[in-house]
């Protein structure tokens, strides 16, 4: 096996564990957010958070995937972690920028149900009801 | 809050339009629908006055609180599915001042409206 092999090997298996632990935190931690998001209706919570999660494990398998190739020759054992360092860099960062991304949409989601809780306009009055009488 | 009275005037045939296309909607909270200045308005709520409620629109929230006029039609919007949002958009400061004169002049003539209209049969 050369270098060059052995160095994609690495990178592909590094990448794919770092994908599955941040799309496993996601999926985890991100139901709690759409449970209250869909007032307690946990089964749409639960099937919109998988599909979450399926879009980001494609769109970080994909650029795993594109980015794969480095392009030159790596001939020593130096060169080789030096080139892991950039690849395995930029799927960090991109697996960073999906996450936050995602964290937005939960938390958008959630404070668009908070305020539209609310009534859009003040009551001019207040009057008695039958029911508040009785009681 | 989780249902809205809604004192309607029966005798406007625009009203009555309104209401079977309300029925028709999907709402997020329950709409209860009394003509305005009956027994049963009377019943429920003995304090208020019934006679400013066939003046306009009048909507009434399960804990009391009274919405009159293009308030009571943006509220009507706020517990529609589809038309939350445009209740919102239409009560912002830019807009409801526009809400409120139109909403005003299409209930100051909903008797000729819909006799123009032909919704009186």
């Amino acid at each position: 096996m050369t270098i060059l092999i052995s160095t994609y090997l690495i990178y592909l298996a590094l990448s794919i564990a770092l994908t599955i632990w941040v799309a496993r935190t996601l999926h985890k931690n991100g139901r709690v957010f759409l449970v209250d998001v869909f007032h307690g209706n946990d089964a749409l919570a639960d099937s919109v958070n998988h599909l979450l999660v399926v879009g980001f494990y494609l769109i970080n398998f994909g650029y795993v995937s594109l980015a794969l190739k480095l392009g030159y020759a790596v001939t020593s054992a130096e060169q080789s972690i030096e080139a892991l360092s950039v690849k395995i860099g930029m799927v960090l960062l991109v697996l960073g920028g999906m996450h936050f991304f995602n964290l937005f949409i939960f938390s958008r989601m959630r404070r668009r149900t908070l305020t539209r809780n609310h009534p859009p306009v003040s009551p001019d009055a207040f009057t008695a009801t039958a029911i508040h009488q009785e009681a | 809050m989780l249902a809205l009275t809604v004192l309607y005037d029966p005798e406007c045939g625009l009203c009555r339009r309104a209401h079977d296309w309300l029925a028709e909607q999907a709402k997020l909270i329950e709409l209860h629908f009394v003509p305005c200045a009956s027994d049963e308005a009377r019943k429920r709520y003995p304090v208020l006055d019934h006679d400013l409620t066939k003046q306009d629109l009048t909507v009434i929230g399960d804990d009391g609180a009274v919405y009159f006029g293009p308030k009571a039609w943006l509220m009507v919007l706020w517990a529609l599915v589809r038309y939350r949002d445009w209740a919102y958009r239409l009560a912002t400061p830019e807009l409801l001042p526009t809400t409120k004169r139109v909403v005003s002049v299409i209930s100051q003539n909903r008797y000729q409206i819909s006799r123009a209209a032909g919704l009186n049969g």
